[in-house]
């Protein structure tokens, strides 16, 4: 075996030392693992995704080559139109309250008071719970015949009849919307405390010296601290919520009258309910270059908060 | 800063109790659903004895039922090899190509940082079809390594964007030294860098974890067997049969399947904190 | 809406058909008949041991049906055919999910049970089970009409038909002579009046419009076909739902969803009208047999305003109702597909073959109590339904007229597509939400004509 070495040890290992210094040599290994699951798991799904978008597909059978078909006969249906518009709107009401609700829970948890470790162990619960029971929870509380927040209300005087939390369309829209912002809502506080905690104290002791108010201090001590903080926060959300699949399905399966369709739930309708999957994977890409422009809206304002 | 009394109240005290109750209502309501006798539980709500806060028999039916109707303690067990082993890939992945993409030089690093994170938004409603695919190729169907190893294509983009993001708040100077004194690069990652970041590392494995709880459709997909089944799955295919819904024993295993996560969180919350704070920091 | 335990302890139902099933000369027959449908396959020693077959089934709403098969019936078999066989059992929604992607991946389990008309659309992926669907249609009398269009490509049999889950309206008795009914009132008309009287009471018809699985097609389809819509003409390429019929049938569901019904049904799901029935909140609602079946094994949990066990006051009335263009019901017909990439077709066959001997689907026959139906005719005449509870007897003919989506054409894949876009039961509940009747069924027609005729 010695003779095998061509060299003594002793020369062997700045060899491979030296060539793991080669940053490119580095880089390459340690990027290996992470490309290599990457793309032996979802390089080969996400081609196939798109072939099957431009493709006649359906179940069993392998289909043709059809171009943007599929594309223009999705956007040319009324269906998707609503379901496309309401995931606009789902998203955007749905970021809108987890920020903000979850900045003021943020600002309040930031505060010294008894109890706080368990106080924010608590809050991230709805976070924690998996999605598709939670839902049938929130399900179990809007029941309209067992309803618990219609007994509160009406014991209270407050309704004479039930509300209609999942029937009506508009109100059955918020529910989820509440929902999505009960469970996504401790993410956002815990991250935006997290960032609270880097920002020096003294300085609000200053702005606050100058007699600034606390909305003051917050909005111009605070908050452009917390900008780059946020806008990581929203982007996560953004994807998250956009392709909401599993709290629909759950909730109401996109009725009443598609009233909470989403993009993702009518993609799934479609592709696997009707068995069209050329159809269905065009709907489902039809997120892509949304989800695509808004992280890429975001990363560049991101880029532009770090270098100033 | 001394605060007037009822300021303090007005401004901290009630809100945080409102968003307290907001926040744990649900759970408090799935609890009392499970410990809910049957015969209680499915009641007009305007019938005159009806008190939907509380129950005046409780009972642990529901939950001894779970436990001996289906194999819930399995399901348990499996959903927690399966987020421990996803979630170790995909830190160890993550860890590697984030301290990659934030530190080294070489060409196309924005490229492929970029590649990566785009992972991340591939619309997965349909993507179980053509991985199902995948699975098949690799032998993998019905065994716990299917979810295993489709998981991380989730959590790798999300953990190398946030390393990535922690690493760039480490100085560099840190590890310059460490070179000097002689220290080789990847000597210098993993003694000097890899620890400091372990908050970071703590958050990240910490989220995935819960994305791994979570996930519906590929353990639906890609397990067949009853005991192999996570608990998100084995809960809802067991507990529901088409107009029937066993309420009680579905709250019962939807509040002893978040239990586990719930102590670990409470463990880690405030490393959580300043993980996350390191990573969102740069 | 259930006890909890179904498979802990026998209840009192259970343990009269199993003391039945094991008492009788039928026990005695099913052991024999087991053997002796081997012998018939003539290949009874061919298989080796440790052949395996998975198959595939949703959670039967009769939790007694899946206790019985595996518990008893695929031991049975397993031992019959020297396989290891295999149960699964899971949510009815997540048949689907499982089935495209095992098609498309071709691999997972040999026998998938099949929904509605799935045979057309998974058509290229399943083995041809004519031999064995026309011996057992001859055999036991013939299939009921819905399955040819529906389980027949191209005149083969593409999956086995295994029986057919019945619904029916589920009536408080005494509430309906409250407001002066003494019998069902059987038209349209009246059903719609006697609802009216019965929601000023604050008892209302509970039904669903929302995006479920079973009650809400099954209650929209019906009142279409019965008031004389179709959704095409007989070529299946020409959309015919602007018709006269459908504007009728929209017109009264808008009417009488304001009239009679709980408005909050618009978003229930299949399990809502149980519950509200079993909590005295609706006084009617179309649903499987399961509201009664419920209440008669929970008789001192459920039970109505009086005290009295719920299951007393509870009849059975027949939907569609009369007084339109005839009588068609949809019903949730299903049966088994072989799927092409198995590698055990042949065995798999047998399976089946074994399950529909009659002694084998007797007990599961007996076990399901008339919630579901047998797929042939032959079946009505078995004594069962002269000893099961009356309200339940209905069951024993009713799945003659059922139809089949797709009506007056063929039942295509684009057939299914329009069930599983929802978009007859939208019509209806846009309607019941206030849309103009002529809007909801133009939008309907809209919708129809890019799947139809595109």
């Amino acid at each position: 075996m010695e003779v095998a070495l061509p060299r003594p040890r002793a020369a062997r290992e700045p060899f491979l030392t030296r060539s793991l210094d080669n940053e490119r040599l580095l880089a390459a290994i340690l990027l290996a693992p992470a490309v290599l699951i990457l793309a032996v798991f979802i390089a080969y799904p996400f081609v196939m995704g798109v072939w099957l978008s431009l493709s006649s597909t359906s179940v069993g059978n392998p289909g043709e080559f059809v171009g943007l078909k599929n594309f223009l006969k999705a956007w040319d249906d009324s269906i998707f139109r609503t379901a496309f518009g309401n995931t606009f709107f789902y998203t955007f009401w749905a970021t809108v309250f987890k920020l903000s609700l979850g900045m003021w829970v943020a600002l309040l948890l930031n505060r010294h008071f008894r109890g706080k470790r368990l106080v924010r162990a608590a809050m991230l619960l709805p976070f924690i719970i998996p999605t598709v029971l939670s839902t049938f929870a929130w399900r179990w509380m809007f029941d309209p015949t067992f309803s618990v927040l219609n007994w509160t209300l009406y014991k209270a005087g407050l309704i004479a009849t039930k509300l209609p939390f999942l029937s009506d369309s508009t109100w059955a829209m918020w529910c989820a919307i509440s929902i999505n912002t009960w469970r996504g809502m401790p993410f956002f506080a815990i991250t935006l405390l997290a960032g609270l905690q880097t920002i020096n104290p003294d300085l609000h002791e200053a702005a606050s010296l100058d007699g600034a108010n606390a909305w003051r201090r917050f909005w111009h001590v605070t908050w452009p601290l917390l900008k780059p903080v946020t806008l990581v926060v929203v982007v996560f959300s953004v994807i998250q919520t956009f392709s909401d699949f599993q709290l629909i399905y759950v909730l109401t399966g996109g009725g009443p009258a598609n009233s909470t369709h989403l993009v993702a739930t009518y993609a799934y309708q479609i592709g696997v309910g009707a068995g069209l999957l050329g159809e269905g994977a065009a709907i489902s890409l039809f997120m892509l270059p949304v989800l695509f422009f808004v992280v890429w809206m975001q990363l560049r304002y991101l880029r532009r908060l770090e270098g100033a | 800063m001394i605060e007037q009394r009822w300021k303090r109240w007005v401004f901290f005290y009630i809100p945080l109790t409102l968003f307290i109750i907001g926040t744990l209502f649900p759970f408090y309501w799935m609890f009392v659903t499970a410990i809910r006798p049957d015969h209680e539980l499915y009641r007009s709500w305007r019938a005159a004895n009806n008190a939907p806060f509380w129950t005046l028999q409780p009972t642990l039916a529901h939950f001894q039922d779970l436990l001996a109707r289906t194999t819930f303690p399995r399901w348990l067990w499996n959903t927690f090899f399966i987020a421990v082993a996803s979630t170790g890939i995909s830190l160890f992945c993550g860890l590697l190509a984030g301290y990659a993409l934030a530190r080294l030089r070489f060409p196309m690093a924005g490229a492929l940082g970029t590649s990566i994170f785009v992972t991340y938004l591939v619309p997965p409603t349909l993507l179980f079809i053509p991985l199902a695919d995948i699975i098949r190729e690799f032998h993998l169907g019905n065994t716990p390594w299917a979810l295993i190893l489709t998981y991380p294509t989730f959590l790798i983009p999300f953990c190398t964007w946030l390393l990535m993001g922690y690493f760039k708040t480490i100085p560099k100077e840190l590890e310059e030294c460490a070179r000097i004194d002689g220290a080789t690069r990847l000597g210098a990652m993993v003694r000097i860098i890899f620890p400091i970041a372990i908050p970071g590392i703590l958050s990240a494995g910490i989220f995935a974890f819960t994305l791994s709880w979570n996930e519906f459709i590929y353990a639906l997909i890609f397990l067949s067997s009853p005991e192999r089944k996570t608990v998100p799955v084995g809960v809802v295919s067991e507990l529901i049969r088409g107009d029937i819904y066993f309420w009680g024993q579905l709250m019962a295993g939807a509040l002893l399947g978040s239990i586990p996560v719930a102590l670990v969180y409470s463990f880690f919350v405030e490393y959580y904190v300043t993980g996350l704070t390191g990573s969102v920091k740069g | 809406m259930d006890t909890p335990e179904p498979r802990k302890s026998p209840r009192p139902g259970v343990n009269r058909r199993t003391v039945l099933k094991m008492t009788g000369a039928a026990g005695l027959a099913a052991a024999a008949g087991g053997l002796e449908g081997i012998l018939a396959a003539g290949r009874a020693p061919a298989y080796a041991q440790g052949t395996e077959l998975h198959w595939v089934r949703w959670n039967d709403f009769i939790p007694e049906c899946d206790t019985l098969l595996k518990t008893q019936q695929v031991p049975e078999a397993s031992k019959a055919l020297g396989a290891k066989i295999t149960l699964e059992t899971i949510g009815f929604n997540d048949l689907q999910p499982r089935i495209t992607a095992a098609i498309q991946s071709r691999a997972g389990a040999d026998i998938f049970m099949l929904y509605y008309n799935w045979p057309q659309l998974y058509a290229s992926a399943l083995v041809d089970v004519s031999d064995l669907a026309e011996a057992v249609a001859k055999e036991q009398g013939g299939f009921y009409d819905v399955f040819k269009p529906s389980f027949q490509v191209g005149g083969k049999w593409l999956g086995m038909p295994h029986s057919i889950v019945g619904n029916t309206i589920a009536y408080r008795r005494s509430w309906f002579k409250e407001v002066g009914y003494e019998k069902f009132p059987d038209t349209w008309d009246e059903v719609r009046k006697a609802g009216a009287a019965l929601k000023k009471k604050g008892k209302p018809w509970g039904q669903t419009l929302g995006h479920t699985f079973g009650d809400a097609p099954t209650w929209a389809y019906p009142v279409l076909w019965s008031f004389g819509g179709a959704e095409t003409d007989r070529s299946g390429k020409k959309v015919a739902i602007n018709s006269k019929g459908t504007m009728e049938s929209v017109k009264w569901m808008q009417a009488f969803w304001k009239e009679a019904c709980d408005e909050g049904g618009l978003a229930w799901d299949d399990s809502n009208n149980n519950r509200a029935f079993h909590a005295g909140e609706i006084s009617a609602s179309l649903n499987g047999a399961s509201i009664y079946i419920v209440a008669k094994r929970q008789k001192d949990r459920i039970k109505d305003e009086r005290g009295e066990p719920m299951v007393q006051d509870i009849d059975h009335a027949f939907f569609p109702f009369k007084g339109g263009a005839g009588q068609f019901p949809l019903y949730f017909s299903n049966g088994h597909g072989i799927m092409k990439y198995s590698k055990n077709p042949k065995l798999a066959k047998d399976l089946l073959r074994w399950l529909h001997k009659p002694e084998n689907f007797e007990k599961w026959f007996q076990t399901a109590e008339g919630y579901s139906v047998a797929p042939t005719k032959s079946w009505e005449k078995h004594a069962m339904w002269d000893k099961i509870d009356p309200p339940l007897r209905m069951f024993r003919t009713a799945a003659r007229n059922t139809r089949i989506f797709g009506y007056a054409g063929p039942s295509t894949a684009k057939s299914t597509e329009v069930y599983s876009k929802y978009v007859i039961v939208d019509m209806y509940a846009k309607a019941a939400q206030g849309m103009k009747a002529e809007d909801a069924v133009k939008w309907a027609e809209g919708e129809l004509k890019k799947i139809y005729e595109g």
